[in-house]
Parts: structure tokens; C-alpha cells; sequence
């Protein structure tokens, strides 16, 4: 038998609170935070007594899975589990963000959590995750279809305006990206490009590791260290670090540091990492089978090891004449 | 003494008045177009629908060139970042974790010429073209290639990745095979 815990939002976070209550069926407590079991889910194991699983090298099918927990800064991972419904725990503060902000909702989603949020609970619990359609936010495409004969002017009109208001939809769809996750970045960046060139550290970095970035040798070295297999999922999550080096070595672009011809292999070179603490979830959005989940993580990390500097190579032959 | 206060304010205030300019830049000279050009994109996957998608791109996964170059090129582009693995669905279990190689790989190479489909990650191209804009060199050619050598570097790892995953998974197969012998003996 399974006791019943129940998880609120950390001091900073969103969403909540969740009961969560295992059974025969739904046992696992599963970690896709990069590699290993966190404190989150270790203590959320211990008290329900269900089994916790490392979902970064392990498989588990969707149906056995009592609630995931995951540290996601809101780019993507965030609202994979939620859209399926199934309960998600963020160890990072997120609300409701990334491109599929709008399925997490606070009946299946609770942020910002640490160990101090979860705690045994008793009472009447409802064992099931509640099914109920998230709300769409967007509004009922035009049904153009009608019965019966119409004129062909009612026919034309009706198309139109069905395109109108796709135009229409799709340009509200747009600026509710740039909103949630175009600004937002480009605050960041200045802010982050204001400090490198407004405090001398844009000075020391041309000094110390642009010599590297700007020569061939240099780029493989970093695509190396971008693709070792235990660093790669650590680099991963939403870009950011592949972001940030992108502004830097973008920064000394533009001063002149390095030379603008190596623009093209220095893409490829920082970022072998791509995508590399999301494959367990990627493969699981693609149906894969657990034991598909298992091989294709070292699979993938391998394969990194090998492309990775060969797409600095290619990169190179290919910015030939660029410039 | 003032003088040394108001030289402390003035130059903490300077750093993010670089970051400020900065930003004024990126507002004005990147967002416009940014946002025309994804409501056109968006406006034309609403247009086209996702079961016609699906029908060419199914078509796509039969040969292994079209795999790991057309097929993922079509997921991303139409169902963006991070949806797009979901067409792993189409794909046998053996071509699964090549094909999610292959299509993460390529959400950032597609950003210079069609940001829509990973507005959340755009800054690993755009922080290496804003370098090129300030040396006032046109940004066109290096989206292109990058787009280019995007494509072509999938291609590659989803090879590579194909070749690895059936050799751990044979590797798998060999070792439980030999435990249901070693437990049958």
C-alpha cells in the first residue's frame, strides 16, 4: 500500500499544490533532471514508498509513471508532462512558460519545489489525474464546411474570411511567443552584453579565450568538451549556455576579435550539445518504447563524441568564401 | 569625496546603459521583421494542416537520405520546437533515437532563416549574427549556410546515430539471449 503526498510550490514557484497517490499500477517516481535520482524525488519516494527511477537512463512507459519530476527553465521540457496530464514537479520556478505554457496548469503542475514542500498526507484522496481538457486557449477554428448547396459568392466569402482568420490567429499566436519567449531572452542578453562591454570583461575575455575560438584547433577543442558525454546533458537545458557563448563569441565578432569567417564553424562548435538532456523526453514524444529510451540515450551521447567535431570541419569547408 | 560617489554611480549606471542600448537595438532591428515573418510562417502551417504534413512527410522516412534530411527539416519547420520529435511516431523503434538526433540538431541551424520554429533559443544564432551586423556584414549568406550545414550535418548524425543504436541494441539482444539460454540450461 502507498501513502498519498502532498506537494506545494516553493517560495518562488508556481502552480499546486499536488496530492500524489501511487498505486500497483502508476509506482514509479521518475528523475529527468539530467542523470541520477534528486533529493526531490528521493524524499518523495521514501515517503510514498513507490519506486523511484532515474528516467534519464531508464525507459518508463507513460501509464506507470505516479508523477515526474524535472528542472526545466522554461523552455521546453516544462510542458511535455503536463500536456500528456501527468503530474510534473519542477525543481526550477517556472510558471506558466515555454511553447506549451498553455497546458500547465496548476492541477497538474507545481514549481519552485524542494524537499521542505513535500509532506504525507492524509485524507480522501482521488487516485486518478483529474481528465478534464485543459482549457484551449485559442479560440474554434471557423468551420467553412456547411451543408446544402450555397451560391459562390457565400462559398468565397466564407473562405475568406476562414483565411482571415488564420492570418488573424496566427498573428496573435506570434506575438504571444515574443511576448513569453523573445523579450524575455533579449533582456537577458542585453543585459548580460551591457555588463561585458560596459565592465572590462569583454576585454579579458578577448585576451584569454578568443585566441582559442578563433583558430580551427581552438573550435574542436570546444566541441569536444561541449560533447562528452557526461557534460553534454549538464550543457543542455534550453540552450541557455549555448545562448550565452553564442552572445560572447558574437561580442568578439563584433570588436574584431575574431575573425567574422569563423562565424559559421563557431555555430557548429558550441553547440554538440544540442538537445542532449532532453532525449529521454524527445524519444517519449516520438512513442518510443522504454528499452528504444535506454539504448537511444548512450546511443545518441556517443554519437555526439564523433559529429560533434565533424560539424565544426564541415562548418569550416562550408564558411569558405563567406566573408 | 562626491566626486568619487558620483563616479561609482555613473559608471553603474553606464553598464546597463550598454545594456540598454543594446536592447533598443535588438527591439528595433530585429523584432519587426521577426514578427511579420512568423505570422506569415504560422498563417501557412494553419493553412496547409497538419494532415497533409503528415502525409508528405511520412512518405519521407522510407529511404535513409530523405530520413534524416527531409524528414526532420518538415517536423521542425512545421511543428516547432519541441513537438516536433513527436513525428518519431511514424519511424520503426530502430530509427527512433537517430531521427530525435537529427531533428534536435537542427533547431538551431533553421533560426536564421526561419526563427519561428525555436523562438525560445534564438540567441546561439542571433548572438553570433549581431557580432557580424556591428561589422556591418550582410547576414543572408551566413543563414543560408547555416541552414545548409545544418542539413547536412543532421544527415550525418543520423547515420552515425543509426549505426550506434544497432549495434548497442544487437549488443542487447546477444546479452539477454544469452540469459534465457544460461537460465533454460
Amino acid at each position: 500500500m502507498y501513502k498519498a503526498v502532498k506537494i506545494e510550490r516553493g517560495s518562488s514557484g508556481w502552480g499546486g499544490p499536488l496530492v500524489i497517490q501511487p498505486t500497483e499500477k502508476k509506482n514509479k517516481i521518475v528523475s529527468v533532471t539530467g542523470g541520477g535520482i534528486d533529493p526531490v524525488t528521493a524524499k518523495i519516494a521514501e515517503l510514498t514508498g513507490a519506486i523511484p527511477v532515474d528516467g534519464f537512463n531508464t525507459g518508463v512507459s507513460d501509464s506507470e509513471i505516479a508523477v515526474v519530476i524535472i528542472d526545466c527553465g522554461g523552455t521546453a521540457r516544462c510542458g511535455v508532462y503536463p500536456k500528456k496530464r501527468i503530474y510534473t514537479v519542477n525543481l526550477t520556478a517556472v510558471g506558466q512558460s515555454g511553447p506549451l505554457a498553455q497546458y500547465i496548469t496548476s492541477d497538474v503542475y507545481v514549481s519552485g519545489v524542494t524537499e521542505k514542500n513535500i509532506s504525507l498526507y492524509d485524507g480522501e484522496v482521488k487516485a486518478e489525474v483529474p481528465d478534464e481538457p485543459v482549457k484551449e486557449a485559442k479560440p474554434a477554428e471557423q468551420n467553412v464546411q456547411s451543408k446544402g448547396k450555397q451560391g459562390f459568392l457565400t462559398r468565397l466569402g466564407k473562405a475568406t474570411g476562414g483565411v482571415v482568420g488564420k492570418f488573424y490567429q496566427a498573428g496573435r499566436d506570434t506575438i504571444d511567443t515574443v511576448i513569453k519567449n523573445v523579450i524575455p531572452f533579449m533582456a537577458f542578453v542585453s543585459m548580460l552584453v551591457g555588463l561585458i562591454l560596459g565592465s572590462g570583461i569583454g576585454d579579458w575575455i578577448a585576451n584569454t579565450i578568443s585566441p582559442y575560438a578563433g583558430t580551427i584547433p581552438g573550435l574542436l577543442v570546444i566541441s569536444i568538451i561541449c560533447a562528452i558525454p557526461v557534460l553534454s546533458p549538464l550543457l543542455g537545458p534550453g540552450a541557455v549556455i549555448a545562448q550565452i557563448v553564442g552572445v560572447l563569441v558574437g561580442v568578439q565578432i563584433g570588436n574584431g576579435s575574431i575573425p567574422p569567417q569563423y562565424a559559421l564553424p563557431a555555430l557548429f562548435a558550441i553547440d554538440p550539445q544540442v538537445g542532449c538532456d532532453f532525449i529521454p523526453v524527445g524519444l517519449s514524444l516520438g512513442d518510443a518504447e522504454p528499452e528504444t529510451v535506454e539504448v537511444g540515450v548512450p546511443a545518441i551521447l556517443m554519437s555526439r563524441l564523433i559529429t560533434g567535431p565533424a560539424s565544426v570541419l564541415i562548418a569550416y569547408a562550408f564558411s569558405i568564401g563567406l566573408y | 569625496m562626491f566626486d568619487v560617489l558620483s563616479n561609482l554611480a555613473q559608471g553603474f549606471i553606464g553598464l546597463f546603459q550598454k545594456g540598454g542600448e543594446n536592447f533598443m537595438g535588438l527591439v528595433t532591428g530585429i523584432l519587426p521583421t521577426l514578427i511579420v515573418l512568423m505570422t506569415a510562417v504560422n498563417a501557412l502551417i494553419k493553412i496547409i494542416g497538419e494532415e497533409k504534413i503528415e502525409k508528405v512527410a511520412r512518405s519521407a522516412t522510407k529511404n535513409i537520405i530523405t530520413r534524416y534530411t527531409v524528414f526532420p527539416v518538415l517536423a521542425v519547420f512545421f511543428l516547432t520546437n519541441p513537438m516536433c520529435y513527436s513525428f518519431g511516431k511514424f519511424l520503426e523503434e530502430k530509427y527512433k533515437p537517430a531521427f530525435y538526433d537529427a531533428a534536435v540538431s537542427f533547431v538551431h541551424p533553421i533560426t536564421g532563416l526561419f526563427p519561428h520554429a525555436n523562438s525560445g533559443e534564438l540567441f546561439v544564432y542571433m548572438g553570433i549574427a549581431q557580432g557580424l551586423e556591428q561589422l556591418n556584414l550582410p547576414l543572408g549568406d551566413i543563414a543560408i549556410r547555416y541552414f545548409i550545414v545544418g542539413v547536412i550535418v543532421i544527415f550525418m548524425r543520423g547515420i552515425v546515430t543509426e549505426r550506434i543504436t544497432a549495434i548497442m541494441m544487437g549488443q542487447r539482444m546477444g546479452k539477454s539471449a544469452s540469459r534465457t539460454q544460461s537460465a533454460s540450461v
